[in-house]
């Protein structure tokens, strides 16, 4: 049978052509033709792109209250036996290049369908640097499944409006929608990827500077994330009498963390860790903009679990081109945080273990959560 | 000459009537599955679902095949065309009735045996040839897995040869018949002998919680990851038909095949009933069971099983020499 | 590094350099898997089928959510944190409007006090219902006894959907949290509502145990698998479930009681194996003791006005001086924590900088920790029980 997609390109199975040269068989295939398209509207087995709350109301769906598998409809986990894609939540730029890849691991005929604001058009993340504003930028989408999310029956609803759609087409009553205003397509990246002959040398050695790959060759280091030593103190010494007592800290702000010197930070870290504040609760780091240049403010947060999670909080202040040394070697739980922290806000760690990219790909460009980082920063090819 | 004919006859017969019994027992299973987790399952594509089978073979029919990069595209057509083969195969020797039997071989059971063992080629074919990890690793696990379980079901067959005194499948029916049947008598171990085929067959046909050839959360598809269409409906439904045979012969060698209880209206009937009884009974187990880690997969074979099918071959011989000589 | 910890995350191992042989395998597992929970990768190095080095990579999901925080006023954030922990919107939006009140030094009514209470406790229902639906279907497959449980949890979980649809009018996000108090009054007779879904799902609590925590597999696929050890725990900062399956007793709701849970006394339940096995007992055991905080709480629940003193007509009218603040509550799947710093002066109207801290980012660093020398079968298990929710992890 012909299928033809959105960009009226017709694909007939081998088998169907085979017959059409077969003399007098026409009406065989004509009756042929029904049956397969009622075979393909019954059987429709779902490829789940679920990446977000969509995700959980399209499990919904197939849960007891609404359940797809009336229709015949079952959930393949693998795309090649698939005839669906559920595009269910949002897709950022990171993951965009799989759901293609997957899309097109899909076989022929097949459909797509947008569940929910964030795959149809991105919703309130549309104008953001890492979300790709609407899944039909990078394939062609067959039903638009409105809501965030859509309940479980919408999704049933979507689901009937596909066989309806491929009833139609079959027959030839089938009417293409209006083209919406054109989307920014595809381009070619303005990064060329990392394995690109082309890419440029010098951006390649400054990604791998940023991205911590230089450490690669370096010396392997032991973690030992039980953290050093203890040093000896009182027990239950208040946090901020340990600060002025220890530290030499005067200001204690009311609605502030204290702020403690950039060198004395790791020393104070380990010293709460003897004091059985063993919790890293946050590290935050926050950029401020200057004209003389930037300042970062990286906050950090410990608890005592064992004395009804109190909490313990202090600040670093960091000019322009300093560094913090990081917790890492005392807290596991700091390696993934500053992690975090030198991705979208870069401010670099001495000593991580892994400084490493781990939110946006490794090949991005700069550093979201500063100040001056434009929101709708474009991300080529997918935004 | 007439008996190529008759062959050619039956092998239509029986592949039709197989196929058939298979495409509604895959309905069945949807329906019994739905029940078990207050769904409906299947209701819209003809009366209570009935055409559902039809409408999943004509999508998988049209769809695209697809070879993936680097795969061994001759064993990778050859694996589901063998599944589905040993799997009919395996059912030319089985007895439906005294009359309807494809190939009454002397050596029914041994024929049933090889085939089942020669299933895990093609299966191994498939997770080699996909060219992808996730099968390569269902591959291997179908490997160790029937290998391992190939031994508890040949011993426990044995158990039934050496009370039988026959290897001919009809032989059996015609002893149990005479003696009663094995899965009731004796008492004790022959019922241990049948729940030990029972779970062997489950392995050998890679139903939950034997399941980890397949294993969806894990392996995505298993060895079916990466095959589409009508050879990915292949595949499918060789497992079906596996069990279904596998079920059948189950029936015979320790239900009694055709014989009805009491000897009351044997017939075709009774291996029917009896063989889509223990068929969604598989299904039951698997819609209500989790799965088996592997290696306590392999271990409740080795440790459990095997000792297990051991002893009762040695009971069943000291009870044929004492007993019944 | 010990045998039991070998390794940290990191990415700097090659394969060549593990193993000269070459006799290892890499597997990506993910991103898309039906058993990642959302879009989550690890990357195994296999040898055999057992796991030799796991290497997790986030951000699939990564939409800037913190960003867009800074981008809105402190009013308009309330419905964009509702998609972060998808599986428990209602503490999402309490976690972010208690930093907020801080911030800005505005108090609650007790009426309203006690009502989040009540959502945050049935949300948790609603979540461990999740929970164990998935780790069913992890362990029993689509195709199998899993899905059993699975379809029956999530029966049970869209019955309390449905009472917080007769609260706020939405079955999903609701957006019923505003900066001093709710949104919405509790409907006349929903209290009745509850108590019928409380009586049904408490009735049906010990089928879903026989099927799965009291199943002789599951015993055997969850006993002494992934066992995190206390020192572990603390040290990557885990929080709720996991950290109290590995044997500290520690609860933000009775240690540092915020809503109602001063008045409501929280029994912590705790488990010291710290195995797959330790942290599916304690989520049941929340479950009976959300139901009953439930009961109790509507039981008690205060009259009077559910929002701050005085009415609130522009979300402009709030404006905070410069200063920080940090509040973390405890969610389904640990402490969920809200860092908000305000810029003061003209720029007091929307957070200069806010950061969610995640529950889920810290389980899921646990990972290259726990995993080498378990199976890839066990890999499902062990991230299943770790009840991750990528929308908070990538934010």
């Amino acid at each position: 049978m012909a299928v033809i997609d959105e960009s009226g390109q017709a694909y007939d199975h081998p088998l169907y052509t085979t017959l059409l040269h077969v003399p007098g068989l026409s009406v065989a295939v004509a009756s042929l033709d029904q049956l397969l398209t009622w075979g393909a509207k019954n059987a429709l087995y779902i490829f789940p792109m679920a990446t977000s709350c969509c995700g959980i109301e399209f499990m919904a769906t197939a849960a007891a209250r609404v359940d797809i598998d009336r229709i015949g409809s079952i959930v393949r986990a693998t795309p090649r036996q698939a005839d669906v894609m559920v595009i269910a939540g949002t897709i950022t730029v990171k993951m965009a290049p799989k759901v293609k890849r997957l899309w097109d691991q899909m076989p022929e005929p097949k459909w797509a369908i947008a569940m929910g604001s964030c795959a149809i058009s991105g919703d309130f993340y549309r104008d953001l640097y890492p979300t790709v504003p609407g899944i039909d930028t990078i394939l062609p989408v067959d039903v638009y499944v409105p809501g965030c999310p859509p309940d479980p029956t919408a999704l049933m609803h979507g689901m009937l409006r596909l066989q309806e759609k491929i009833a139609a087409k079959q027959a030839g009553t089938w009417r293409a929608p209006e083209v919406r205003p054109e989307t920014e397509k595809m381009h070619g990246p303005a990064v060329r990827r990392i394995d690109d002959p082309e890419r440029d040398p010098a951006i390649s050695a400054e990604q791998s500077r940023q991205a911590g790959l230089h450490s690669f060759d370096a010396p392997e280091g032991e973690l030992d994330w039980r953290g050093a030593e203890p040093v000896p103190v009182q027990a239950a010494v208040d946090f901020n009498t340990l600060l002025a007592e220890r530290f030499g800290i005067e200001d204690f702000p009311a609605d502030n963390a204290p702020i403690v010197p950039r060198d004395r930070h790791l020393e104070l870290a380990q010293t709460l860790k003897a004091m059985d504040y063993s919790l890293l609760i946050y590290a935050v780091a926050t950029h401020y903009p200057k004209p003389e240049g930037d300042t970062f403010e990286v906050a950090y947060g410990l608890r005592n679990p064992s004395m009804g999670g109190k909490l313990a909080q202090w600040r670093v202040i960091l000019q322009s081109g300093e560094s913090i040394a990081s917790l890492a070697s005392v807290f596991a739980a700091a390696d993934w945080q500053e992690r975090e922290q030198y991705d979208l806000v870069g401010v670099a760690f001495d000593n991580h273990p892994d400084l490493r990219r781990i939110m946006l790909p490794e090949d991005w460009q700069g550093h979201p959560l500063r100040r001056d980082y434009a929101a709708d920063t474009a991300c080529r090819p997918w935004r | 000459m007439q008996g190529l004919l008759r062959g050619l006859v039956y092998g239509g017969l029986i592949i039709t009537v197989l196929m058939t019994a298979t495409a509604w027992g895959m309905w069945l299973e949807r329906k019994l599955a739905a029940r078990m987790q207050s769904r409906i399952g299947p209701n819209v594509v003809g009366k209570f679902g009935l055409l559902q089978p039809v409408a999943d073979l004509m999508k998988l029919l049209q769809k695209e095949e697809i070879y993936p990069i680097g795969a061994d595209r001759l064993l990778f057509d050859l694996a589901p065309f063998l599944v589905t083969t040993f799997a009919i195969a395996t059912a030319a020797v089985v007895p439906f009735s005294a009359d309807a039997v494809g190939a009454d071989l002397d050596v029914g059971i041994l024929w049933v045996l090889a085939l089942g063992g020669l299933m895990v080629i093609p299966v191994w074919m498939a997770g080699w040839a996909s060219n992808n990890k996730f099968a390569l690793i269902g591959g291997m696990r179908a490997v160790a897995q029937s290998i391992s379980y190939g031994v508890p079901l040949v011993l426990t067959s044995l158990v039934a040869v050496v009370f039988t005194g026959t290897m001919s499948l009809s032989g059996m029916v015609k002893f149990q018949i005479a003696h009663g049947w094995l899965a009731l008598w004796p008492p004790g171990p022959g019922v241990i002998a049948f729940l030990l085929f029972y779970m062997a067959l489950l392995a050998e046909s890679n139903r939950i919680p034997f399941d980890i050839p397949e294993a969806e959360s894990e392996l995505v598809a298993g060895i079916t990851t990466e095959y589409t269409g009508m050879k990915f409906g292949l595949l499918y439904v060789g497992e079906y038909v596996h069990t279904m045979v596998g079920s059948a012969i189950a029936a015979v060698i320790f239900l009694g095949g055709w014989d009805g209880p009491f000897h009351i209206a044997s017939g075709l009937h009774w291996m029917v009933i009896k063989t889509v009884a223990l068929f969604a009974s598989v299904y039951w187990v698997r819609w209500s069971l989790l799965r088996f880690r592997s290696d306590q997969l392999m271990r409740l074979c080795w440790v459990y099983l095997v000792p297990l099918s051991v002893g009762l071959v040695i009971f069943a011989a000291l009870w044929r020499h004492f007993v019944l000589s | 590094m010990n045998a039991r910890h070998p390794g940290p995350t990191t990415d700097r191992y090659r394969l060549e350099q593990m193993d000269a042989d070459a006799d290892l395998m890499v597997l990506n597992f993910g991103p898309q898997h039906p058993s990642t929970h959302g879009v989550f990768r690890i990357k195994l190095i296999l040898d055999g089928e057992v796991v030799v080095r796991a290497i997790p990579y986030a951000g699939y999901l990564h939409r800037g959510v913190e960003k867009l925080l800074e981008k809105l006023t402190f009013a308009q954030g309330v419905p964009i944190v509702d998609k972060n922990d998808y599986v428990s919107p209602m503490t999402n939006e309490q976690a972010l409007v208690m930093a907020f009140e801080k911030l800005l030094k505005i108090e609650v009514p007790r009426r309203a006090r006690w009502m989040r209470t009540i959502f945050a406790e049935l949300q948790r229902v609603a979540s461990h219902m999740l929970w164990l639906g998935t780790f069913a279907l992890d362990m029993g497959g689509a195709l199998g006894g899993g899905s059993g449980v699975f379809i029956y949890t999530f029966r049970e979980r869209d019955y309390i959907l449905d009472l917080f649809e007769m609260v706020t009018g939405g079955r999903f996000h609701y957006n019923t949290h505003t900066i001093g108090g709710n949104r919405h009054d509790i409907p006349a007779g929903w209290d009745r509502e509850v108590f019928k879904v409380l009586d049904l799902i408490e009735s049906r609590l010990p089928e879903y145990e026989a099927m799965s925590s009291n199943n002789a597999i599951f015993v055997a696929r969850t006993k002494g698998v992934g066992v995190i050890d206390k020192d572990l725990a603390l040290g990557l900062g885990l929080t709720g479930p996991i950290l109290r399956a590995s044997g500290v007793p520690f609860d933000l709701r009775r240690d540092a009681p915020y809503h109602a849970y001063d008045e409501l006394k929280v029994n912590v339940a705790t488990a010291t194996a710290g195995d797959c096995q330790a942290r599916a007992q304690v989520r049941v055991a929340e479950l009976r003791e959300s139901i009953r905080l439930v009961r109790d709480g509507l039981a008690g629940l205060p009259a009077g006005g559910i929002n701050g003193g005085k009415p609130i007509k522009m979300p402009q009218q709030f404006k905070a001086m410069a200063g920080q603040a940090y509040v973390g509550i405890d969610t389904p799947r640990g402490e969920l924590g809200t860092f908000v710093v305000a810029g003061g002066g003209d720029k007091g109207t929307a957070p200069y900088r806010c950061k969610i801290r995640a529950p889920s980012l810290h389980a899921l660093s646990a990972l290259p920790w726990i995993l080498p020398g378990h199976t890839v079968s066990d890999v499902v298990v062990i991230l299943g029980s770790l009840d991750p929710i990528m929308g908070e992890v990538d934010r």
